[in-house]
């Protein structure tokens, strides 16, 4: 497991007197340190060479509840590349203030904004301390314990259509004629103009929310010199369900088909990380039935390939190239058809649990899986031929949104946008969970890091995805019919069951995740005591940080190049916004 | 396991000065578009050809009737929570609101029950009947978890998936539709989806391998289905 040992922490506590160690024990260690000690402690965390803990993962608040004193506790995960460990860093923000982190990593700046946006914390430095998801003059922090869970109605939306047939409904069929606080245009434009304070030239280009080339309701805003970028900002939040307060109010097995609704393009990774972390905070994640590891394993990969034909397609064609397009989703659409037999839904999935899977697989499944990767490289071998060394496509691509080592720890940027830089960051070999640990595959890593890296390096996962799949269907061969696919407890204190009812986690704090097709898609769970909902359910969107890029990217860019960069980027709206 | 360098001069090579003269790489790639020309057609000719859903897709809800194929603990459970025991063709639910109790939006369904309106020596004295079961299908998910969680098997999900409507009162189904459409589902495709105790067998296939028009998305060359396991037959 990638997560600092005791040894180490303790040798933290010998060299600072004021860090408290929060010992776990499932082994997830976190250190606390006061407010004053927090930015030099962190800064002794990442230039030491015995820690280097460079890169950025996560940085959330906790919400202890309106009659606790310190209300807000921050909460910071870091990484070491060098050590391949985790590590937690918390401290009590006194005051509703925390010190910026944006010095140390660039990566902070959106975290930050989230944590104002959703806790109402001020983050002292932060040099455009603004709103993240909502609009600007939204006076609520939605993520805060006393917010209620159906919000404050209080705006009139009546239905016209219903008035018309009929005012007097009963029952189901009736609904509230209030609604929660909407944005009016004249909140749009106050949030447009806060986003980007110091305009440099005469004409800003607004792309999006709606915009095909935007893969969903992304708005941007281009300060363009000629066709030049001289200032970006996004505008995400069209999309905001805030699936981390419904979280907190379900059992873990409910918050699954929420989290299809987040990357609703590679919906089984989501279902996979949520499952995943559960079941290290319940330390179960070793004892889950081989079948059902495998399972798992095996229909991630493909959902990873799923993801990655989708994102070729729509790359493509966005660079106009329209027939990749139709090939990638004639590919896409047998692996739907599979998908459907198994699971039950072709999109929103569903299917794994907290323990396992809801169910064996199906007469025939491994058969029809085989049957699509008969053919399936010839297939890939043809978008190769079309795409890879045609002269549009390289000069389109190559030199173009180059990312660095560097912006990779300091933005906290992971999947496919992180290995093209050269960074070999990738969960399944980290922390080999599920039976990552047991099949054969290699990591592709690009060496530039521009768009061109990253369009190879997904075409290469697309081929080890291939290789993963097929050693799953060679060892789900030899399993019996009769073997388990869910895991049941032999300890009475602990229950899970397949349809949630009662599912219960255990006291502590875990943070783990999937390496998603977008990224790593991370679930801190914090529970003070043993219960059936999550205290403090987030989720740490890989599309989320990897958008933040974004604009650092644009700057002195043609416009043209926002396509090709939004691309291989590759965010999902869903994920981003949540 | 290991680590796989990609990138240009690594595992791609750069344009020849041939290939740019020549236009190769249009060439190559023209080359697969035109093989294209000769296929057959892959896609499906909606809605006068409808691809039939897997025995395993999460549709509408219905609620099955009691029909011979109950589980073994259903005479159990029908007298646990007090209730009428049903005659055949009576609905299965037994009012236990586990259905409810598993979803992630509970506001989707109303359940009641009420007492049998009885004298005192008839024998259905003291029980219930289910007298309401109203479901929101505009609120619902379809994540399947009411499914999973029905003792009785009496809740399931059929394979109609067009659920479009003008008003709300079209997306709320009372028990008697609810019924009607499990029976309709139950007498064409029953037989495909549960065994004779309403549990998904071992047999329950990935999907109906003789549906014409999911084998046209296969390139026409849809997959023999066999077992999946060394002990299955």
């Amino acid at each position: 497991m990638s997560w600092i040992t005791l040894d180490k922490i303790n040798k933290l506590k010998e060299k600072f007197d004021y860090v408290e160690v929060v010992e776990n024990d499932k082994g997830f260690h976190s250190v606390e340190v006061p407010k004053e000690n927090f930015k030099s402690f962190l800064r002794f965390l990442k230039e030491d060479p015995d820690y280097q803990f460079k890169m950025f993962i996560d940085w959330t608040i906790i919400d202890h509840g309106a009659k606790a004193d310190p209300r807000f506790q921050g909460v910071l995960i870091l990484f070491s590349p060098e050590y391949r460990e985790r590590i937690i860093v918390k401290t009590w923000a006194t005051d509703e203030t925390l010190p910026t982190l944006t010095d140390m990593w660039a990566g902070a700046k959106w975290a930050e904004r989230e944590a104002w946006d959703m806790f109402g914390i001020k983050f002292e430095g932060h040099e455009n301390l603004v709103r993240m998801f909502m609009w600007e003059t939204y006076p609520h922090h939605p993520l805060r314990k006393d917010f209620p869970i159906k919000g404050y109605e209080e705006v009139e939306l009546p239905s016209l259509n219903e008035k018309e047939r009929a005012d007097q409904l009963e029952g189901l069929q009736n609904y509230s004629r209030m609604h929660t606080a909407l944005p009016t245009l004249e909140d749009l434009e106050i949030t447009q103009k806060k986003r980007m304070p110091n305009k440099k030239s005469q004409v800003v280009l607004n792309w999006g929310p709606l915009h095909p080339g935007t893969h969903g309701t992304i708005w941007f805003l281009f300060d363009m010199e000629g066709e030049y970028v001289q200032e970006c900002d996004i505008i995400i939040g069209q999309l905001h369900r805030g699936v981390e307060k419904l979280a907190e109010n379900l059992n873990v097995q409910q918050i699954i088909p929420y989290t299809d609704r987040m990357d609703y393009i590679a919906s089984i990774n989501e279902n996979h990380s949520v499952c995943v972390a559960a079941e290290k905070l319940l330390g179960i994640h070793e004892k889950i039935p081989e079948k059902a590891k495998y399972i798992r394993t095996m229909m991630a990969e493909l959902s990873r390939i799923n993801s990655h034909l989708l994102w070729l397609g729509t790359y493509a064609l966005d660079l106009g190239a329209l027939t990749m397009f139709l090939y990638t989703f004639r590919e896409r659409e047998k692996i739907m058809d599979i998908f459907e037999g198994i699971t039950g839904a072709r999109f929103t999935i569903n299917y794994f649990r907290v323990g396992g899977v809801y169910a064996d697989l199906p007469y025939g499944a491994l058969d029809a899986i085989e049957h699509f990767l008969k053919d399936f490289p010839t297939r890939l071998k043809d978008y190769e031929t079309l795409l890879t060394r045609n002269r549009i496509w390289l000069r389109r691509n190559i030199d173009v949104g180059i990312i660095t080592e560097q912006d990779v720890y300091s933005y906290g940027l992971t999947g496919a946008v992180a290995r093209a830089s050269g960074v070999p960051y990738d969960l399944r070999m980290i922390d080999k969970y599920d039976a990552y640990g047991e099949v054969d595959f290699d990591v592709p890593v690009g060496e530039k890091g521009d768009s061109y890296d990253r369009y190879l390096v997904r075409i290469e996962e697309i081929k080890q995805s291939v290789r993963i799949v097929q050693q799953c269907i060679e060892k789900l061969r030899k399993m019996s019919k009769n073997d388990p696919f869910f895991y049941e407890p032999e300890d009475k204190k602990m229950k899970i069951t397949i349809d949630g009812r009662g599912t219960k986690l255990f006291k502590g704090e875990v943070y783990a995740g999937a390496d998603n097709p977008r990224g790593e898609l991370g679930v801190y769970i914090y529970m003070p005591k043993d219960g059936i909902k999550p205290y403090r359910f987030r989720l740490r969107s890989g599309a989320f940080y990897n958008l933040q890029i974004f604009p650092k990217l644009m700057i002195g860019r043609p416009i043209a190049d926002a396509i090709t960069i939004l691309s291989t980027i590759d965010p999902v709206v869903g994920e981003t916004d949540r | 396991m290991g680590i796989k360098k990609v990138g240009l001069n690594r595992n791609v090579q750069p344009q020849t000065i041939t290939e740019k003269i020549f236009f190769l790489d249009f060439m190559k790639g023209l080359k697969t578009t035109i093989k294209h020309l000769f296929r057959k057609v892959i896609t499906v000719d909606f809605p006068f050809e409808l691809v039939e859903p897997a025995p395993r897709f999460r549709g509408i809800h219905g609620l099955r009737n009691v029909d011979g194929t109950e589980k073994d603990d259903f005479e159990a459970w029908v007298k646990k929570l007090k209730i009428k025991p049903p005659e055949m063709g009576e609905t299965r639910c037994i009012g236990c609101k586990f259905c409810q109790a598993a979803c992630p939006v509970p506001e989707i369904f109303i359940i009641k029950t009420e007492k049998l309106d009885v004298p005192e020596d008839h024998p259905h004295h003291g029980l219930k009947v289910l007298s309401q079961f109203d479901m929101d299908l505009s609120k619902c998910m379809f994540c399947g978890l009411c499914t999973l969680a029905c003792p009785t098997i009496c809740i399931i999900h059929t394979d109609i998936y067009d659920l479009s409507s003008y008003t709300r009162r079209g997306w709320v189904l009372n028990k008697e539709t609810l019924s009607k459409i499990a029976d309709d589902f139950i007498a064409r495709r029953g037989k495909e989806k549960y065994d004779d105790k309403s549990e998904w067998p071992d047999w329950q296939k990935i999907w109906d391998d003789a549906d014409m028009a999911r084998a046209k998305a296969w390139d026409n060359n849809p997959p023999k289905l066999g077992p999946n396991y060394a002990d299955q037959q």
